[in-house]
């Protein structure tokens, strides 16, 4: 790099305090570190520290801060809004902590887990697997993302509906502040009432007030019996009604429940190989649904079978299959996992990762699709997500026939329409994926002036030289 | 035609085994358990006789404990019409079980009987061959296609370097391997009919059939834990650790 205006002494001192190993340097090592995975985004920085010590972190923070240079904190970078990605300026410094993963402590009397901010996520549930209890947190990035990544963006995945999203399995957090300090919040309590609760400023702001370090993470039993049914519903409303149903009839063992609707299978019928559809017939809406307890036995079963067949009685649902073995349940769960995939191979397409209140899923996608087809005429809607969140990937593929760039065009007059309406039914535009750099100016249209105020406030007050990750979220 | 299948209830394919402490077996205690994968093959396979007009009946038969009903119930809800239990907490060796099958041939009269080419507990792939014995019986193993008319059964199998295709005169005992077919769903219409269909239960006295074991497990170990593999920097510095540390060149 030779335009680059992060100081040469800098730099060095970097260099310094982690040693060879610890930073990557040359252009070719770092340019899978600076791109967006979608491509979307791309940076340059003069160096990619991988600090193997908080301490080290520590040292590094400090060194930028009296230095003004800003730091980006990256975990995975499997993130989908372009938060880990730096600016092309090549003023700001990469910071990874992907050597900073041991895991500190478990203790599963305590159910908890201390983990590094470095550990990927993969290796969090095996080592909870090991000693036979469960870490919930599961999405398809599973093998590369990052618990300090995890955290920061507050993630969701397939099972938020029982066990809550990142924010909810935190107890405790170490992060290393904008100017170096450390803070210890690693307490491992279920209950603290002692002021503000500060680990939740630091969850799911994206690594602009620190950098996490470790957590203490809330783990559960294992399950040992699981039951998983594809199912054909009359309508939203009915899937809505069925996951209350299971709800009460199994005690609260649902772990997902996902709405995937027929254009959303299609395209994996087509896109994807050896891919069928499960059941007979096509339907205009389908769930999938997967229930799990920590004893084996039948009443699982009987639960998911006896909700299944009054919800038929009552034509609310048409078809449903019910996996026999673990194999079916995971061929059932591919067709689900790999709509995104299909998308891709479809072509182009305009996401929205939107949230609005369970009750009121049915009349907004009502809503949305008509006034998106008034916007553009034979788009093609393919809705699917986590029915049971709330969450809607409310995603839009280029009418047939039409120029993949003409739609693509269309992308900002799109978004704008289908927030609008989700911000008239009090829902979220980003449920699920965070503001990064993607959502930084939509975010203002949708938030109260004083909610912002309040958010550029907290920024000011911990970081008040705007030096982490300067220019996303806030 | 009458069609008898045989199914086992095992732990499940994707379920983590974990041996016992004591070394006697492995841990079956509050484990995911589900049909043998080949079982539910022989299933699918029945029905599709069933559905094409080929067999007139599907008989379920699982030996085992009374747990072993909700293994028969899948059967049923795949689409076979009826169910037997052999309801014995006896541990059921490969011997025995092909005794018991034996004895409920002589009752029901089945053209043709499928099982899995072995269970994946304890892959034994015995079962089948020994009933063939006993029953005096033509028998086709590891089966990959199969085609039943009234007098003559052909079926394909999977060998090294292509395909056998063998004519066998019925009654036959057949046993399926992985590629013959893909096993359907269980619907729920299905389920709920399933829910109705008959399961009978017998025990092995009332068969006439020993099923004492014969065979003693002297200890289950786990094999032994793979090491991680190095990177090594060089053909040359690949070459010395062959000859030096692996010592296989
Ligand atoms: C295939 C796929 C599926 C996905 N599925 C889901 C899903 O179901 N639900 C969901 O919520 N998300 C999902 N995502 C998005 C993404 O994987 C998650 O948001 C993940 O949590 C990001 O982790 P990461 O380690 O890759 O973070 P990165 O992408 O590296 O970083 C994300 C943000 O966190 C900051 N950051 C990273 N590490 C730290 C740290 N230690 N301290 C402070 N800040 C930090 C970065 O600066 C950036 O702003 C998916 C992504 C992919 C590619």
């Amino acid at each position: 790099m030779t335009a680059c205006s992060v100081p040469a002494t800098v730099i060095d001192r970097i260099r310094e305090i982690v040693g060879p190993g610890g930073y990557i340097d040359n252009s070719d090592d770092l340019a899978p570190y600076l791109e967006e995975r979608r491509g979307r985004y791309f940076g340059a920085v003069p160096i990619l520290v991988r600090p193997k010590t908080v301490n080290q972190v520590s040292n590094v923070v400090s060194v930028c801060a009296e230095a003004g240079t800003p730091i980006v904190p990256q975990g995975g970078n499997t993130g989908l809004m372009g938060g880990a990605v730096p600016h092309d300026t090549g003023s700001e410094i990469l910071l990874s902590l992907t050597r900073l993963n041991c895991i500190r402590d478990i203790d599963p009397i305590n159910n908890t887990i201390t983990v590094e901010g470095g550990c990927v996520l993969s290796d969090v549930q095996s080592a909870a697997a090991s000693v036979n209890r469960l870490f919930p947190l599961s999405l398809a990035a599973e093998g590369s993302c990052q618990i300090g990544g995890n955290l920061s963006t507050n993630a969701g995945g397939i099972n938020v509906l029982r066990y809550g999203s990142a924010r909810d399995l935190a107890l405790g957090l170490e992060v290393v502040l904008p100017n170096g300090q450390v803070w210890d919040g690693l307490r491992r309590l279920r209950k603290d009432n002692t002021g503000y609760d500060l680990k939740q400023l630091f969850i799911g702001a994206e690594g602009t007030l620190g950098i996490i370090t470790a957590a203490v993470l809330r783990l559960f039993p294992s399950p040992r019996e699981t039951q998983t049914a594809f199912i054909a519903v009359q309508g939203i409303q009915e899937a809505c009604d069925l996951l209350d149903q299971m709800q009460v009839r199994s005690n609260g063992m649902v772990d997902a429940f996902e709405l995937i609707s027929d254009t959303a299978l299609d395209l994996v019928l087509t896109h994807m190989p050896q891919t069928a559809n499960p059941l007979t017939n096509s339907h205009p809406w389908y769930v999938l649904t997967s229930l799990s307890a920590s004893s084996q036995g039948q009443a699982l079963k009987i639960a998911l079978e006896e909700t299944l067949s009054s919800a038929h009685e009552l034509g609310n649902i048409h078809d449903a299959v019910v996996a026999t073995s673990m194999e079916q349940g995971r061929a059932l769960w591919r067709l689900r996992e790999s709509i995104p995939e299909a998308e891709r191979r479809d072509g182009a397409s305009i996401k929205h990762d939107i949230s609005v209140p369970i009750s009121q899923i049915a009349d907004f996608m009502a809503q949305a699709e008509a006034s998106i087809q008034a916007e553009v005429a034979r788009v093609r809607l393919v809705a699917f997500g986590h029915l049971g969140d709330g969450n809607i990937h409310f995603n839009l593929a280029c009418p047939v026939g039409m120029d993949a760039n003409k739609f693509l065009a269309c992308g900002d007059d799109l978004n704008r329409v289908v927030n609008d309406i989700v911000s008239s039914f009090d829902g979220s535009i980003s449920a699920e994926h965070g503001v990064g750099r993607s959502k930084r100016g939509e975010i203002r249209r949708h938030k109260s002036e004083i909610e912002m105020d309040i958010m550029e406030r907290i920024k000011i007050a911990v970081d008040p030289n705007s030096l982490m990750n300067p220019g996303k979220v806030v | 035609m009458k069609v008898l299948v045989a199914v086992k209830r095992v732990v499940d394919a994707n379920v983590n085994i974990r041996v016992k402490a004591d070394a006697t077996g492995v841990e079956l205690s509050n484990v995911k358990m589900a049909m043998n994968p080949f079982d539910e093959i022989g299933v699918e396979e029945a029905v599709r006789l069933k559905e094409s007009g080929t067999a007139s009946e599907v008989v379920a038969v699982s030996a085992g404990s009374s747990a072993c009903q909700e293994t028969l119930r899948t059967a049923l809800a795949m689409g076979a019409d009826r169910a037997i239990l052999v309801n014995t907490d006896m541990e059921l060796q490969p011997l025995a079980v092909a005794k018991i099958l034996k004895a409920i041939v002589d009752r029901e009269n089945p053209k043709v009987i499928l099982l899995g080419k072995q269970a994946i507990d304890d892959d034994s792939n015995a079962t089948g061959q020994m009933l063939a014995a006993l029953l005096g019986w033509s028998q086709g193993t590891h089966i990959s296609k199969l085609l039943v008319t009234d007098n003559e059964v052909e079926i394909t199998r999977e060998i090294d370097g292509g395909l056998e295709t063998l004519k066998l005169t019925p009654p036959s005992v057949l046993t399926t391997d992985l590629r013959l077919n893909e096993p359907r769903y269980a619907s729920l219409p299905n389920i709920m009919k399933a829910k109705k269909k008959p399961i009978d239960e017998v025990i092995p006295e009332e068969l006439g059939v020993d099923v004492t074991p014969r065979l003693t497990v002297l200890k289950v170990e786990e094999p032994p834990k793979r090491s991680a593999g190095v990177k090594v920097s060089s053909v040359k510095e690949l070459v010395e650790k062959l000859r030096d540390e692996a010592g296989v060149i």
